[in-house]
């Protein structure tokens, strides 16, 4: 069924993820903050040990995927808020207005994406601050390259998170999604050490988790090179994979969204 | 005089898991202007009628108009030409008040003018003007409907659909709901439909009621013509043994003074609790042994509620394992006169008197000699016990944990 979208609607729906993000100030601390500590721990902590990786420091190596697991974070649990918005009634608020489903769930989308990025850059000033990127022309394009990479990888987690929200009837469910769903999307994106140093079914794993072709890509765009494992065009094949992750998500999201009961 | 009619419901059902009729092959017309009430107990389809009329939930089979517009074709129109305020409360908590309004504004497609001075007009209409720019979530239960309610009227909605506009909240504010609901009614010329399972509150504020029973419209009319179907007084009868009114219930009916007899589900009392966890083990119990699929709450809620049969057993007669009524409600003539026999009677009969009440009918004994039972007594399922409460202790203004 095709269902008319109306922009004001998802305007409109954006803006109220934005309002209540921006409201929410001891979230954003805390989440900058536990990013904060786990960037100097294992950044100067293991990186101490361990020294560096291929031609970056371990801090450097460590910043992106950091970053990418704020993302991931974010923008999950953004599209899982549909269970609140259900469980504490807005959403028949929002159903019961003469605006297709699909645009509530695209301003939902946007939304999400909108304030994990948000949360993705403030990682990425703080991570710049510790000494993690070198301060070079490049630099700049490479961050503004970063912000729009942010925004494609947490659309599709967003829809992921979305889907699961659609499915799910109970918030206790929540529990099981960030341990089986979550961590081991984070835990196998390369954020802690490299692809070409873990055993082959351990790599396939890794080259299974669309969120290490995220994290990939922000190498690419901080640090100017991603694994050799996937040569140098290895961001031109992470892009695609994540676009390609992005339109499924979004799609598997809106269709479940739409087909829900109130 | 005759009035249009603003929603006509053509043989409306709803049937849940292909058993359950929540809703069964209604038919009525609600015409332009008026305040129309259902009555009806937890789970009777009030909510369910609400969300098909409303286009949230497509009708099993049948159909209805509103405001001229088919409810299954053209349901972008009729969402155009409604408002609808929930009985669960759907504010967002972490927005001000006037940030929720103006949300609702711009999803309806009013543009910013337009929005900004009825965002205006509305909160002096419901006194909210001074608490605008305050969070939601610092809201009284009372402020909250009214911002809810005035929220329904922002886009100025032909018909507002309010569920159980009330619910949880004490009498003093209950009264200026209702003062606010018909000064609307009267100052915005909407035709309102609301829902309520207190009588008072339909008595008080609705031209015409419509009580509705396990799906089935059992009463349609005024308030005024409802009770005057009650000719003569009721006489209610309470007995210290609820075993001896099956005794003395056949004394009754063969008297030509006595027009009704009822027996009520015992309700109000301290045993109601009680006996609320007792029939839902008993209906629990029936559930499995016969393999009937639990009726499933009207407004498609978790709960299970015991099939029709059970709930008629519940209702009309002792049932093993279950607390029997102690109430038998006489309807008579001339009750004033007849108090002196009816107890001489039940003396006669041996049987012990607790209390004799006597009075005018009322829209409660309207609801017993139509259904049988007492719309006091909360025949919802436990879960739906809880989310009930749940709502209660939200509109009261507390945060409700997880």
């Amino acid at each position: 069924m095709v269902q008319p979208l109306s922009g004001q609607a998802i305007y409109v729906v954006l803006l109220r993820e934005l309002k209540r993000y921006w409201r929410a100030k001891a979230r954003i601390i805390s989440s900058v903050a536990q990013s904060f500590f786990f960037l100097a721990v294992f950044g100067f902590g293991l990186g101490g040990f361990i020294g560096g990786v291929g031609r970056v420091t371990y801090l450097s190596y460590l910043a992106p995927g950091i970053i990418g697991m704020g993302l991931l974070f974010g923008s999950v649990f953004s599209g899982v808020s549909v269970i609140f918005d259900r469980q504490f009634g807005f959403m028949k608020e929002m159903l019961v207005a003469p605006v297709s489903r699909t645009s509530i769930i695209l301003g939902k989308i946007l939304g999400g994406a909108a304030t994990a990025s948000i949360q993705g850059i403030l990682l990425m000033v703080v991570a710049g601050i510790m000494g993690a990127f070198t301060l070079t022309p490049a630099l700049a394009f490479g961050a503004f390259a970063a912000i729009v990479v942010m925004l494609l990888i947490t659309a599709g987690f967003v829809g992921l998170g979305v889907a699961i929200g659609s499915t799910l009837n109970d918030f206790h469910a929540f529990q099981l999604l960030s341990t089986f769903i979550i961590w081991p999307l984070f835990m196998l994106s390369g954020v802690f050490f490299p692809i070409d140093a873990v055993p082959f079914p351990f790599q396939v794993a890794m080259l299974l988790d669309p969120m290490f072709y995220g994290v990939e890509l922000l190498r690419w765009c901080l640090l100017g090179a991603g694994t050799p494992l996937l040569g140098p065009l290895g961001w031109l094949i992470s892009l695609g994979v994540l676009i390609g992750f992005n339109a499924l998500m979004i799609a598997i999201g809106t269709y479940l969204f739409s087909r829900a009961q109130v | 005089m005759s009035r249009n009619s603003i929603i006509e419901v053509d043989a409306l059902t709803k049937v849940f898991n292909r058993q359950v009729r929540a809703v069964d092959g209604i038919d009525f017309d609600v015409e332009e202007g008026e305040i129309l009430g259902f009555l009806g107990p937890n789970g009777a389809g009030k909510t369910t009628t609400l969300n098909m009329l409303s286009t949230l939930l497509k009708p099993t089979s049948g159909t209805a108009t509103v405001n001229g517009y088919d409810i299954i074709e053209e349901p972008d129109a009729v969402r155009r030409s409604i408002g609808y305020v929930f009985q669960d409360p759907t504010l967002d908590l972490e927005l001000t008040g006037r940030e929720n309004l103006d949300f609702h504004g711009r999803l309806y497609g009013l543009n910013k003018d337009v929005r900004e001075q009825r965002v205006d007009e509305i909160l002096q209409l419901v006194q909210l003007a001074d608490r605008a720019d305050n969070l939601v979530k610092t809201y009284s239960g009372g402020m909250k409907r009214r911002l809810e309610i005035a929220r329904g009227l922002l886009h100025h909605p032909k018909v507002l659909f309010l569920d159980e506009p009330t619910l949880g909240l004490d009498p003093q504010t209950r009264r200026s709901i209702w003062a606010h609901i018909q000064q609307l009614n009267q100052q915005k010329q909407v035709t309102i439909i609301l829902t309520t399972h207190y009588t008072e509150e339909a008595d008080y504020l609705c031209g015409r009621i419509l009580i509705i029973d396990f799906g089935k419209i059992v009463a349609l009319d005024t308030p005024d013509n409802l009770k005057a179907r009650l000719e003569g007084d009721v006489v209610s009868l309470t007995f210290k043994d609820p075993e001896m009114i099956a005794k003395v219930r056949p004394l009754f009916e063969r008297k030509d003074w006595v027009r009704h007899v009822h027996i009520v589900s015992s309700s109000n009392d301290h045993a109601a609790a009680g006996e609320m966890m007792n029939m839902m083990n008993v209906m629990r119990g029936m559930d499995v042994s016969s393999g009937v699929m639990g009726r499933v709450g009207s407004e498609g809620a978790i709960g299970k509620r015991a099939p029709r049969q059970i709930e008629k057993m519940l209702s009309t007669g002792p049932v093993e394992g279950s607390p029997a009524s102690r109430r038998l409600i006489l309807l008579v003539d001339d009750g004033g006169h007849r108090i002196p026999s009816i107890v001489k009677l039940v003396d006669e009969a041996g049987v012990d008197l607790e209390s004799v009440e006597l009075h005018k009918p009322t829209l409660d004994d309207v609801f017993i000699s139509v259904t049988g039972r007492n719309i006091r007594d909360e025949q919802g399922s436990f879960m739906e016990m809880i989310r009930r409460h749940r709502i209660i202790r939200q509109a009261r203004g507390q945060r409700v944990p997880g």
